[in-house]
């Protein structure tokens, strides 16, 4: 059975299984409501989407630098990102959007509430990419280290052409899976009133007074955004491996 | 008898008081609440309260989760499309919270280019901004106190919500808003029930008749909306069962 073969008739026979499930509840549908509203759910996938790619590289940048500054021997830099990761990874997003938004932002005139978003929700996955990126440097074991210094390759040398690539492949699949984290809980943007796609297809869902046929879609959604990340993840990591 | 034990299972929101709140020992409390018990005794069944999100109230009494809504919830003509109302219990009306230095002045300066206008999600207040409000921008947030904050702020130029809230977070903000009381849009609260259930609501209807007969909208008023009561009439608008 090859590969694709295998996907399509894992997907088939979980489809079957959600269908019997509908049924079984006698769930009646009302697609037409939805249908109305589908700008609606356009709007939103797409400003999700910008959010997303804004806040991936946002937090991409954060989380490198935060974990060199993890790294770091002075005291003061790595206290400052230590309780940088500590403090954003143990509280909930929710609080942080609020009072980023409501608080921090409106104390420094800062207005445009989508800038607001992505910021914010780059420091929060930043903290997360900052201790996979720690991690994945570490686990290169000291010796390779030596090893490069004593054919002469100077500190950045042997960082770029050893250390890194071995540490990137291994940071590759955490890095994804935090990634698809982060395109989900792009929808709590919703609680400073970012019309982005969960919120949207909630507003339809109140305007039509359907239960679940706004959900479908926006479950479809979420995976056209989320499938082909991880998808370039699964290829960045061939390009990467190497024999041992 | 097995049946008149029945449990009766309201769907309300806890987070509008004094209608729809929880007790400081996190129990559901509020004039809602009070009617539940009453017409729980009415129909001798017991009265389970179930926490909902507004916008999910619906949608559970249709799939059977709950048994009917007393939520403060306006029968409008597109809700009584998917659900049956009772006979309304509560007449009230949307009206505006503004910023002190808002330029909205009344219902009209709302509908214009470059206003900011936040809403509830899923309240008679967002449905009114959407089929409305065309040319003005709609905020629309998840809880009261969100869209209280964008008005507070200065981020929005009006909130759209009933009087009795209005009133009450103008009263908690009396120097950053202003409260344009006066209904623009008069409404009236009513029980929700399934559209198949036609006997329930004449049960339902039958009680709200009595318990009004018997004065008990006029206690729960007194109970819990002594100065609001006070205050709308002085006003002459429009808040009362």
């Amino acid at each position: 059975m090859g590969r694709t073969t295998a996907h399509i008739l894992v997907i088939a026979i979980l489809a079957a299984l959600v269908a019997v499930a509908f049924m079984r509840v006698n769930y009646t549908w009302n697609w037409d409501g939805v249908w109305e509203y589908r700008q609606k759910f356009i709007q939103g996938w797409v400003t999700t989407l910008v959010l997303s790619v804004a806040a991936l590289v946002g937090s991409i940048v954060i989380g490198m630098v935060a974990a060199m500054m993890l790294q770091s021997r002075r005291e003061f830099v790595q206290a400052l990102a230590r309780v940088y990761v500590e403090l954003v990874r143990g509280t909930p997003l929710l609080v942080q959007l609020l009072i980023g938004f409501y608080v921090v932002a409106s104390a420094v005139g800062l207005d445009n509430r989508f800038v607001v978003g992505v910021l914010s929700l780059s420091l929060f996955s930043g903290a997360y990419m900052a201790e996979i990126f720690r991690g994945g440097l570490a686990a290169i074991p000291q010796t390779q280290r030596d090893a490069a210094r004593a054919i002469g390759l100077s500190q950045w040398q042997s960082m770029r052409l050893v250390i890194l690539p071995q540490a990137l492949r291994l940071v590759l699949p955490p890095i994804a899976g935090q990634l698809v984290s982060l395109i989900k809980d792009s929808s709590l943007l919703s609680v400073i009133a970012i019309s982005e796609f969960t919120l949207n297809a909630q507003e339809v869902n109140s305007f039509t007074y359907s239960a679940l046929e706004s959900y479908l879609p926006l479950a479809a959604g979420y995976l056209m955004l989320t499938l082909p990340l991880s998808w370039l993840a699964r290829l960045l990591e061939s390009r990467f491996r190497y024999e041992t | 008898m097995a049946e008149e034990k029945l449990s009766l299972k309201v769907g309300m929101e806890l987070s509008y008081p004094p209608f729809e709140m929880t007790d400081p020992q996190g129990k559901p409390a509020g004039v809602s609440v009070a009617i539940a018990k009453s017409l729980g005794q009415y129909l001798k069944r017991e009265v389970v309260v179930e926490n909902f999100s507004f916008d999910g109230l619906i949608p559970a009494l249709k799939i059977g989760k709950i048994d009917l809504i007393i939520s403060s919830m306006t029968a409008t003509p597109e809700r009584a499309k998917s659900i049956a109302f009772s006979d309304p219990y509560l007449k009230t009306g949307l009206s505006l919270l503004v910023g002190t230095d808002s330029p909205v002045k009344s219902s009209v300066d709302l509908n214009v280019k470059g206003r900011v206008i936040v809403v509830k999600k899923g309240t008679t207040g967002h449905q009114f901004a959407v089929s409305t409000l065309k040319e003005a921008k709609v905020l629309v947030v998840d809880k009261e106190a969100a869209a209280v904050l964008e008005v507070v702020q200065g981020k929005a130029h009006a909130f759209i919500y009933d009087s009795m809230s209005v009133f009450q977070n103008h009263r908690r903000h009396p120097k950053q808003t202003r409260a344009i009381l006066r209904p623009f849009k008069e409404e009236s609260w009513a029980i929700g029930l399934r559209l198949s259930d036609t006997e329930f609501k004449a049960e339902v209807n039958a009680f709200l008749k009595k318990f009004r007969q018997d004065g008990g909208f006029e206690k729960l008023g007194d109970e819990f909306l002594m100065e609001e009561k006070k205050f709308f009439r002085e006003q002459d608008i429009p808040f009362y069962f």
